[in-house]
């Protein structure tokens, strides 16, 4: 049975609908991110996980049992759920170890077996040296860790995270994705993780469901939420592409007359297809490559060196096609020059 | 840059020179007169004998010699903590029903504790004698009518009446602390409690009101400390309950022959006290964080009550009917009643009190203009040295700008009477013989709310970015101009909000003012006291309501100008 | 309702009516035109007065305006232990603001002379004066300017007459516990007096048991009559026959008690401290003072005059028929601190 199952949830504020019929299912121990831009509603399908905020359509169930239907929500109180905020919403008054023992405390354990688990709890988050500390005492990463060790401790059925890494800077968001990832492996808990960066969202998820205008948009593995987005929308949120209008024709796709091989996806009729094809998809050449890959002449028409890679737009000779693509830093190539751009067709999707 | 150059020659001193260093040291003189100068000149007369100024320790043992005078600080002491607790009682289930959760009525709520706050506290203690005096009280007489019992319901003239009136008074000041703070809470620090399990009634216990423990704190403190420096409520309902306090013993002190010296004495402890009870506010508060460190907030949710809501409404209610709608319908009554005792009845009703007063009445037509125009004056001083006081501690612009805000704030834990004490040791006699005169009661008016302008003026400057103010100097503007010209304008509304706070807490002071005044310039407020020595209720109560509709046009005016909560604003 | 009959309240209408009107308008006497004059100069009069009561004082007040236009009157009214206090804080500051000092403690006046604080003034109608009041002080310091009658009184309704108290010890019977209420010898110079007098009659004790009964203690000697007209409590002590007579013709259920013993009489003096600002001011109002225009001023409201050519006040008992019992002056500059001390070791307050 799935841990976690969403099915039509919607939220609607009078005619504005933040949420429309949303439906997602977590299998136990699975690690699920809301990815979306701001106001897409994933945070609003987070807050009525959690039972903060009553659907106006739709069921939440745990095990099998409903917990939030219209007219008929159980309190946060009593999902046994835990979180994560974005503020962290560590109690300032209290010591980290207090902070991490208020959940156990209410669940009326043994003094004794509190103690215990929060001891333990610190020291799988590193922070029991510093138990006795107020967390203004703390880095912003300590206090992140303690929120996190709050979560857990409590051994929850579903945690949620809302956008937990938003207010740190990128070196320590960065330490942060593995930290929370690393916690998942060793407490298999289940999650469902917030968040508009899709960097966070692919170094920490099993799957990934990006939100768009209160819809899920598409649910799928990192990986192939990268290679083969499904719609427009995702393709041009998840990663850096060039959306480009082809065409199908015996499926074979074909780009401004330039064949681009058969399409990789089943089920595709002839006619005009939105493709995306990834920066990454492309290789710059400064004589013609060996090998029978498919390779355009091009010109270079605009380059940027971001530091880690060359963003450059080239322009296949004969067409009116501005591609983006990018190159390693050693691979200089003069605005004007012509090029050979040899393209992966396996990295190229069609998209609704 | 690798190039050689040579030093520029150094700008001559008088281009280094701002015109207005002159302006700081002249602040710096004017608190040192308002604020440092009397405290000093307490502390010092409480060593001098009197007639000789020969040093001694006499005067601490005459006022500590008698078992009488160390019952009156008791007396006080309890008083000041009974007052605070029932004041927090009040207060902070109100507090947080309005600010974090659905209860209905919060705009009747919150013009109820406005209407409170403005209410002069002897006025409140004028309608309790109304209301609960053990035989003649409404409430009494009622009880005895429905239940046909002998004995009073309720007896104002008793310590717990007396502590519980006076916190009728003064529980707004903890509402607006702690509604501050709560409204800076972000309701994420509930959720997060509330999805590890705990119910609304064990979140707000267990986080919510801990996190705003410093503002009940302050409120409770502050409550406190007003408590003991009241002069109204003890002399009015104290002196017929039999419990002497320190105010009414200090006013004793100056009985013939004036013993200023002994009163200071008498004083000193108070001060203690209030250093002592900062400290121990430190001492509680070490370490751990609050509300001001939650970081971003969330979003706001309110918190669901159910029928609960309904239960903290009757509460609100419950605490409006007393505080204010029931005093003030038995004042509205006596003042228009030929006697009071007679109740509501048409023929015996009358306007002549208020004709008495306003008409025939030597000294109350000017009275009001006294309290009027010294509580102009006051705030008007106080607003201006704030300004100019925060402006320099905001902006950093003198090495010593943290004393002179230390000095700016300070009155506002040192207790009006004490500041009165030594307004008068300072200034009262030579050299500079101030007694009588309208100057000695602005100066300590100004000087006793100068912490509510200057919060005001803080907060307002911290609100305009110096880089306003850049603009201006870098095309030219000396820095005083830049003040007048831009920072000024911009700070127009919240320092009319500051003047018009102080010129209500000035308009109704009681306990620096009766020490100060002299045959004309008795304030409203000490005529009004002198009018209850003969217990005429009716007159007290016309002058009273007198008192209260100048208060009401200024609080209206300042909501016109200002803002709605412009009263109940923490700063 | 009013304790005198037809005739002579109609006796009493007619004088009101014509002889008043005719005092209030006499022109004024040769010492009072030429005080007049100087005084148009200084413009004002200060009145610290603590002997009438506060709508007494401002008629008082009103009454020197009319009569002599140009000179204002601020009348300064507290109970005569305050208005002692503000005198004392003028003293100490350096500061003078007083004019007039009206006290119903007669021991300040025996002070102040001691202390070479006040100006040797008599007016030309002091001489008018009834025989006890016309010297108050063989030099002249001060002028008698007031006489109050202090006694008991209850409320019918609370407590019949017959059941009321009769004498001034026939109310330490507990009987009267949680009935009683008194003003303050702190704040009231004629409760100071009456302190002194039953501590004389009868011994250090009385106050002692007095307190036993719990009276409510309020700080003018007015301050009971309120509290019996608004059935706080049943009976007042020490009250004054003419704030108690005041509340009676506004029909409230209050009846007089002149005790057995006797009343407590304040013969009390006015002064001019020797620092008054504006002195002619200040004799002038001492000339009106001891004149019929401030005894017809008063009576109005029930107060005693202190004239034999002005009528008593309405209901009260002339003069001649009850015993007046009062400290001398010498004894209350003594005494009354002393009585207050005690007071307040034992009432706490």
């Amino acid at each position: 049975m799935p841990r976690l199952v969403l099915s039509g949830l919607t939220k609607a504020y009078g005619r504005l609908t933040v949420v429309d019929k949303v439906d997602l299912t977590l299998e136990e121990g699975e690690f699920v991110s809301l990815l979306g831009p701001s106001g897409c509603g994933k945070t609003t399908t987070l807050r009525m996980i959690a039972g903060f905020v009553d659907p106006t359509g739709g069921t939440i169930a745990v095990d099998g049992s409903a917990l939030s239907a219209p007219g008929a929500v159980v309190p946060p109180e009593r999902r046994g759920m835990s979180m994560i905020f974005q503020s962290y919403a560590i109690w300032p008054n209290m010591t980290v170890e207090e902070n991490v023992a208020f959940g156990l405390k209410l669940r009326k354990l043994p003094r004794e077996e509190v103690k215990r688990r929060v001891a333990e709890m610190l020291g799988v988050v590193k922070l029991d040296k510093l138990a006795h500390r107020y967390p203004a005492e703390l880095s912003g990463g300590q206090q992140q860790r303690v929120a996190l060790a709050r979560a857990i401790v409590v051994k929850p059925s579903v945690l949620l995270l809302d956008e937990p890494l938003s207010n740190l800077d990128a070196n320590l968001r960065e330490e942060m994705r593995f930290e929370i990832r690393r916690l998942h492996d060793e407490f298999r808990i289940t999650t469902v993780y917030v968040t508009h960066d899709q960097a966070e969202a692919m170094a920490t998820s099993d799957r990934i469901a990006v939100m768009n205008a209160g819809r899920i948009e598409q649910v799928d593995a990192p990986h192939l939420l990268y290679t083969r987005p499904r719609t427009r929308f995702v393709a041009g949120f998840v990663g850096r592409t060039n959306l480009l209008e082809a065409r199908i024709e015996g499926g074979i796709l074909v780009l401004d007359g330039v064949s681009l091989g058969p399409a990789g996806q089943a089920g595709l009729r002839d006619g005009p297809a939105l493709i995306s094809l990834r920066p990454q998809a492309m290789t710059i050449h400064d004589a013609p490559p060996a090998g029978d890959g498919l390779t355009l002449e091009a010109t270079i028409t605009e380059r940027t060196y971001l530091g880690e890679s060359w963003d450059y737009v080239v322009r296949p000779n004969g067409t009116n096609l501005k591609l983006r693509a990018a190159a390693a830093p050693l691979d200089a190539h003069e605005v004007g020059r012509k090029v050979w751009l040899v393209i992966d067709p396996r990295q190229v999707a069609v998209v609704e | 840059m690798s190039d050689t150059v040579a030093p520029a020659p150094r700008p001559s001193r008088l281009r280094l020179l701002e015109p207005v260093t002159f302006l700081w040291i002249a602040l710096i003189a004017a608190l040192l007169v308002l604020v440092a100068g009397p405290l000093l000149k307490m502390l010092v007369v409480s060593f001098e004998m009197q007639e000789t100024g020969e040093f001694t320790f006499q005067n601490y043992l005459t006022a500590y010699g008698r078992q009488r005078y160390l019952d009156a600080l008791r007396n006080s002491l309890l008083l000041g903590l009974l007052s605070a607790a029932i004041s927090t009682i009040i207060a902070v289930p109100m507090a947080w029903a309005v600010s974090r959760t659905d209860m209905p009525g919060k705009g009747f709520t919150w013009a109820m504790v406005l209407a409170a706050f403005i209410m002069p506290p002897y006025l409140g203690a004028i309608g309790w004698i109304l209301l609960a005096g053990p035989n003649s009280g409404w409430i009494n007489q009622v009880w005895r009518a429905l239940s046909g019992a002998e004995a009073p319901l309720v007896n104002v003239y008793t310590f717990t009446g007396m502590a519980f009136v006076i916190a009728l008074h003064s529980f707004p000041l903890v509402f607006i602390f702690v509604k501050s703070a709560l409204d800076l809470i972000s309701s994420e620090m509930e959720d997060a409690a509330n999805i590890l399990g705990g119910g609304t009634w064990t979140t707000m216990r267990r986080v919510t009101l801990p996190l705003v423990w410093p503002s009940i704190l302050g409120g409770f403190i502050l409550i406190f400390l007003e408590t003991i420096a009241l002069f109204g409520t003890p002399a009015i309902i104290g002196i017929p309950a039999r419990i002497n306090v320190v105010t009414t013993q200090l006013w004793q002190f100056f009985e013939d022959p004036v013993r200023v010296e002994v009163a200071a004495a008498y004083a000193i402890p108070l001060l203690l006290i209030t250093v002592g009870l900062i400290g121990v506010q430190r001492l509680l508060l070490a370490r751990k964080g609050f509300v001001s460190q939650t970081g971003k907030g969330g979003e706001r949710r309110e918190v669901k009550l159910g029928p609960w809501r309904w239960v903290l409404f009757g509460w609100c209610v419950l605490v409006a009917m007393l505080a204010v709608v029931k005093p003030l319908a038995v004042l509205l009554q006596a003042s228009f009643a030929k006697a009071w005792g007679r109740g509501f009845s048409l023929d015996n009703l009358t306007l002549r009190n208020y004709q008495f007063l306003l008409f025939e009445h030597d000294m109350a037509p000017h009275a009001t203009w006294n309290t009027v125009w010294f509580s102009a004056a006051s705030a008007t001083i106080a607003v201006v040295l704030a300004l100019l006081v925060a402006y320099i501690v905001v902006r950093r612009l003198m090495r010593f700008g943290e004393a002179l805000g230390f000095l700016a704030m300070a009155p506002f834990v040192i207790p009006g009477i004490v500041m009165a004490i030594g307004f008068y040791a300072a200034y009262a006699g030579p050299p500079v013989s101030l007694y009588g005169s309208a100057l000695l009661i602005i100066l300590a008016f100004a000087a006793r709310f100068l912490p509510i302008a200057y919060a005001n003026s803080q907060a307002a400057i911290r609100a305009v970015h110096p880089e306003m103010e850049e603009a201006a100097r870098i095309l030219g503007s000396g820095r005083l101009h830049a003040i007048r010209r831009v920072t000024a304008p911009l700070l127009k509304t919240s320092l009319l909000g500051g003047w018009l706070v102080v010129f209500i807490v000035a308009s109704r002071e009681l306990s620096a003012a009766i020490f100060l005044v002299g045959p004309r310039t008795r304030t409203m407020s000490v005529l009004l006291y002198d009018l209850t020595e003969q217990g005429n209720f009716e007159v007290v109560s016309a002058f009273g309501g007198i008192l209260l509709v100048i208060t009401m046009a200024i609080v209206g005016i300042g909501m016109k100008l200002v803002g709605r909560d412009f009263m109940l604003r923490r700063e | 309702m009013f304790l005198i009959d037809r005739r002579q309240l109609l006796a009493l209408a007619a004088w009101s009516a014509a002889s008043a009107k005719a005092w209030a308008q006499s022109p004024l006497t040769p010492a009072e035109q030429a005080l007049y004059e100087a005084a148009k100069r200084e413009g004002e009069v200060t009145w610290y007065s603590g002997q009438y009561s506060a709508d007494a004082s401002e008629a008082a007040g009103r009454a020197f305006n009319a009569r002599y236009p140009g000179v204002r009157c601020n009348v300064v009214r507290s109970t005569s232990q305050v208005a002692f206090q503000r005198l004392s804080q003028d003293l100490r500051a350096g500061v003078a603001q007083c004019d007039i000092f009206s006290s119903t403690n007669g021991g300040h006046y025996i002070q102040l002379k001691r202390q070479n604080r006040l100006m040797q003034f008599r007016p030309a109608s002091a001489d008018g004066l009834l025989p006890i009041l016309r010297q108050a002080d063989p030099e002249n310091y001060f002028q008698s300017s007031f006489l109050g009658i202090y006694l008991m009184a209850h409320n019918t309704r609370m407590v019949s007459e017959a059941e009321a108290p009769k004498s001034w010890t026939d109310i330490l019977d507990p009987k009267w516990k949680d009935k009683l209420a008194v003003g303050h010898p702190g704040f009231s110079g004629a409760i100071g007096l009456w302190a002194l007098q039953m501590r004389t009659m009868y011994g250090p004790d009385y106050l002692r048991r007095f307190e036993r009964n719990k009276p409510q203690v309020g700080r003018s000697s007015i301050d009971p009559v309120t509290m019996m007209t608004a059935g706080e409590r049943a009976v007042g002590v020490a009250v004054p026959s003419a704030s108690t007579l005041f509340a009676m013709s506004r029909g409230n259920p209050l009846k007089l008690i002149y005790p057995t013993e006797g009343v407590i009489a304040a013969l009390s003096p006015s002064a001019i401290p020797r620092n008054a600002p504006h002195p002619s001011a200040a004799k002038l109002f001492m000339e009106f003072t001891c004149g019929p225009a401030l005894s017809i001023a008063v009576r109005e409201l029930f107060n005693e005059s202190i004239r034999p050519d002005v009528p008593p006040p309405e209901g009260s008992r002339p003069l001649d028929q009850v015993t007046m019992l009062a400290p001398s002056l010498e004894d209350a500059e003594r005494g009354v601190p002393e009585v207050r001390e005690q007071w307040r070791e034992i009432f706490g307050v």
